[in-house]
């Protein structure tokens, strides 16, 4: 039985790729179709489609690493490579909401009343919520580092008992953000600061959403036994996910919530 | 003079004797049995603690990689069999047929509208 001379990984022929690309077309076109055409069928099957291409696909890498044993560790060092420069294209898309902030923020036109926050917009308290959901993120962060350690060291209860709180605490942010939005007295629609606003901490809530839910993935990996004392890399990718999300809120709490307002 | 083949280059070149004594092409005896499981035992495993043992559930990863390294000629993300079979048929058709109603959809939505 002839074995490859090298230590890559020749993955087995994938559905996946050209279905996921088949999804993302379904959904732009979907998006389409609903905004101009009041026909919300093809979203439906676009976003179907795509949730059940990426439960697939990811499980065919945890299937591929932890029960084939295919990541060695120069395919691990490709998948961090491969996570930092994702993290990376991540940071330069916020960058372009924050370039949009100060652009309208800096210079407040006349329209806004020359002033920022623009006449009429009374900002939310940056010392009420907002600052109890920077320490909500910043204990979190304390707590993924924590079961980091745990798992490094073998301690199963601990690790589980860290991550589940990390979670929790995600959970706990993205219900406080939740109510802030339903209780402000500010829209979207209002003005060039509601769109800031509004856009910049909505992907940020979304990405808080995205990585709340690979930390669960990996929680139920780790109570499975799939991670070992020093090969738990999908840990560490969601972790360092995590800590990008946390230093993208400190950015915008001390940008729009607390210099803006 | 000795030659041997190198992947390299993808070319013939210079070799010594010894190449003579153990040709390239040479197939090795094919061994019937299965390859040895991998097993990621070298590390300290979280299971291996008495105390948390039956912490939240029992290690079946040991099980589930025999599974996943049975010499069937399966592709990973058939290898399980009918759950696997279903899902991925139930995704062909949603991508397929989706793909199919957003031609039909975009070729309508292309026609100019007599009246609007």
């Amino acid at each position: 039985m002839a074995h490859q001379a090298h230590s890559y990984h020749m993955v087995d022929p994938s559905p996946w790729p050209i279905f996921g690309a088949a999804a993302a077309l379904l959904t732009t076109s979907g998006l389409i179709m609903w905004f101009h055409y009041n026909s919300s069928a093809l979203l439906a099957t676009g976003l179907l489609s795509m949730l059940l291409v990426m439960l697939q696909w990811w499980r065919d890498i945890v299937r591929e690493s932890t029960f084939q044993g295919h990541h060695t560790p120069t395919v691990q060092k490709g998948l961090r490579y491969g996570m930092i420069l994702f993290i990376t294209s991540e940071a330069f898309f916020f960058l372009g909401f924050f370039w949009a902030f100060f652009h309208s923020s800096l210079v407040p036109t006349p329209e806004l009343g020359g002033q920022w926050p623009p006449t009429g917009i009374k900002p939310l308290n940056p010392m009420e919520v907002p600052l109890l959901n920077t320490a909500i993120l910043l204990a979190s962060g304390v707590t993924v580092t924590w079961a980091h350690h745990s798992i490094t060291e073998g301690n199963r209860k601990h690790a589980i008992h860290a991550l589940t709180l990390t979670i929790l605490l995600g959970f706990y942010f993205t219900a406080l953000q939740a109510m802030e939005y339903y209780e402000a007295p500010f829209s979207i629609a209002d003005s060039v600061y509601g769109s800031t606003f509004f856009v910049a901490t909505g992907f940020h809530g979304l990405h808080v959403i995205i990585g709340s839910t690979f930390l669960t993935v990996c929680l139920l990996r780790l109570i499975k036994f799939h991670f070992t004392s020093n090969h738990h890399f999908g840990f560490e990718a969601a972790a360092w996910y995590w800590h990008f999300v946390d230093v993208i809120w400190l950015f915008l709490y001390m940008t729009i919530y607390w210099w803006g307002s | 003079m000795y030659y041997r083949f190198s992947g390299v280059t993808q070319r013939l070149v210079g070799a010594a004797a010894s190449a003579a004594y153990s040709p390239q092409g040479l197939k090795p005896i094919v061994s019937t049995e299965s390859p040895a499981l991998i097993f990621g035992t070298t590390t300290k495993l979280a299971s291996d603690l008495p105390a948390t043992d039956s912490f939240l559930g029992k290690n079946k990863v040991p099980d589930l990689q025999k599974i996943f390294q049975k010499a069937d000629g399966l592709p990973v993300h058939l290898k399980r069999g009918v759950p696997d079979r279903l899902l991925y048929r139930t995704t062909m058709a949603l991508t397929i047929g989706g793909t199919i109603y957003c031609l039909v959809a975009l070729y309508m939505a292309s026609q100019p509208r007599n009246q609007k």
